[in-house]
């Protein structure tokens, strides 16, 4: 695809409406990410790093 | 940019390269790593290669990592690195079927402009940090930007060739691999984290447990913001939001490209994105490890991760832990505290590669939604082996020098022991000499102008938004939950 078929790819492009498994995709990541990090945070504070 | 990938198809009429840039930057680590072990057995076969002082007066900038090579002098071990480099790189060069007269020509321009830079950015001027250092010059004033003020030198150097001198940069091209020189000195690097670990092994392994913790960011929270913003807020497609997710969130090119590759994007979109990613680099490059130095100095660990969160391609991400860690034991020397070296540049390059295991694991997933999901029409669906297919192969690299380093260290009788950092140390003047190179072609590859026209304006700005209204903040928050309060050891 040629550069200025690129740039109107990007500028005029219709929107897609979010899939509901997108929408699935994003929350699942954030929620497990999240849950996830906060038991590594209380890893972290009951087991200290050691010199 | 090279996008010379295990993920990317070969579109050459010849046959296909038996070998990948991946695998070839194993085999070349390796060979370095082999070559500097022969010092435990009293050979020692890299003494030869260049090392750079801190200078006021030229012809003492140079010289032999080895007093055993003296002989060479400075100009000598230049000539006889540069060789041997052309050489081996030359050979691979040719195993992945490119033209090796065009690469030669190219790389012999390419590695003294680069090294220029290394030796002007050791001017003492430039790289004189404390005050003893100053009087030991007779100089007044510094930057104190250490020597490995050079990699900015080089970053410089290579951005005004690709902004000013664009077609000289197009003919460098065949030379310019930072992909290659990057994975290449992350293999090596392994060895020299290793021999780091084991004088304290309890903060080594807590420190790779905290890593744990980036994976969870990069995959999980980043991956699913920044996609949230380019579909909703922006407007993309699902095609052009997914590696852009992916090069702002886990790696750079690797990241997109494998992203690309697993929801069948067209091959322009990651290398779009990949462009865009390597940009942000050299902008984060010239000014995180500035802002770790004044705000985070005191603690250390933090601004290594913090680089390691923050800095999207493995390149500019570990060569700026090299930075960071100069500045900031500059700093702490100045205040009266000496740490040991190694360590934020080895929790940089920790964060770095955990990110880096899962690539092909994330591709896959989105690799599966996409093809039975998101157009489950398309015929092809998303296989198991591609995880293996997408995994970055110099992590192996790096795992092999480090486990045989650190059981080199740990495991052998203490005469072997006690020669191994230095053998290691000859090993690490090759992967500073990598790191310069890297530097010196991501400038290359920079240019601003030429980006713009091609429509990236949109895609950055989602890039900038990401970067400065969350993944910077997000990053320092992590970095500082996980590894604060530990510092490096200091040094004896």
């Amino acid at each position: 695809m040629s550069q200025p078929d690129i740039r109107h790819e990007l500028q005029y492009a219709q929107a897609e409406p979010l899939l509901p498994i997108e929408k699935k995709l994003i929350g699942w990541s954030l929620g497990t990410g999240l849950v996830l990090l906060v038991i590594l945070a209380l890893l972290n504070h009951y087991i200290p790093a050691t010199l | 940019m090279s996008t010379t990938t295990d993920s990317a198809p070969w579109v050459g009429t010849d046959p296909a390269p038996w070998l990948s840039e991946d695998w070839l930057s194993v085999g070349i680590g390796l060979l370095i790593f082999v070559l500097a072990l022969a010092g435990l057995a009293g050979a020692d076969l890299l003494g030869w290669a260049v090392a750079t002082s801190v200078w006021t007066d030229p012809s003492q900038a140079l010289g032999t990592v080895s007093k055993a090579y003296a002989a060479l002098g400075g100009a000598g071990a230049l000539i006889v690195t540069y060789l041997a480099l052309l050489a081996v790189l030359s050979i691979g060069v040719a195993a992945l079927k490119a033209d090796v007269r065009k690469f030669a020509v190219a790389f012999t321009v390419v590695f003294w402009i680069a090294y220029a830079s290394w030796i002007v950015g050791s001017y003492a001027h430039i790289a004189a940090v404390t005050p003893a250092d100053l009087q030991k010059f007779g100089i007044t004033w510094s930057l104190k930007l250490t020597n490995e003020g050079g990699y900015i030198v080089a970053l410089i150097a290579g951005l005004i060739i690709a902004n000013f001198f664009p077609r000289f940069a197009e003919w460098l091209k065949d030379a310019i691999r930072p992909e290659l020189y990057i994975k290449i000195a992350i293999v090596v690097l392994g060895a020299f984290l290793a021999v780091t670990a084991a004088g304290k092994l309890n903060l080594a392994t807590s420190l790779l447990l905290r890593g744990v913790a980036a994976i969870i960011e990069a995959y999980l929270i980043y991956w699913a913001v920044v996609y949230f913003i380019a579909r909703k807020w922006f407007g993309f497609s699902r095609e052009w939001s997914a590696p852009l997710a992916s090069g702002i969130s886990i790696c750079g090119v690797a990241a997109s490209i494998a992203t690309g590759g697993a929801i069948r994007a067209r091959p322009v979109v990651p290398v779009m994105v990949s462009s865009l990613v390597v940009i942000f680099a050299v902008v984060e490059v010239l000014i995180l490890p500035f802002l770790a130095q004044t705000f985070l100095w005191q603690e250390p660990l933090v601004a290594g991760a913090w680089i390691g969160l923050a800095i999207k391609t493995d390149g500019a991400a570990v060569a700026g832990g090299g930075i960071t860690e100069s500045l900031i034991l500059a700093k702490a020397a100045a205040e009266g505290i000496r740490y040991q070296p190694g360590w934020i540049l080895g929790t940089t390059a920790t964060v770095k590669v955990f990110i880096d295991i899962f690539i092909g694991i994330w591709a896959f997933i989105l690799g599966y939604i996409w093809t039975n999901h998101i157009n489950p029409n398309q015929g092809d669906k998303a296989k198991a082996s591609e995880i293996w297919q997408r995994f970055p192969k110099f992590i192996l690299g790096f795992l092999v020098t480090f486990l045989v380093g650190l059981y080199l260290a740990l495991g052998t009788p203490s005469e072997i022991a006690a020669k191994v950092p230095a053998a290691i140390g000859e090993a690490n003047t090759f992967r500073v000499i990598f790191f310069i190179l890297t530097f010196f072609s991501i400038g290359v590859l920079s240019n601003f102008k030429k980006l713009w026209q091609e429509g990236i304006g949109k895609l950055a700005a989602v890039y900038l938004i990401s970067l400065f209204g969350f993944v910077i903040w997000v990053g320092l928050l992590i970095s500082w939950l996980f590894f604060s309060g530990i510092k490096p050891p200091l040094a004896s």
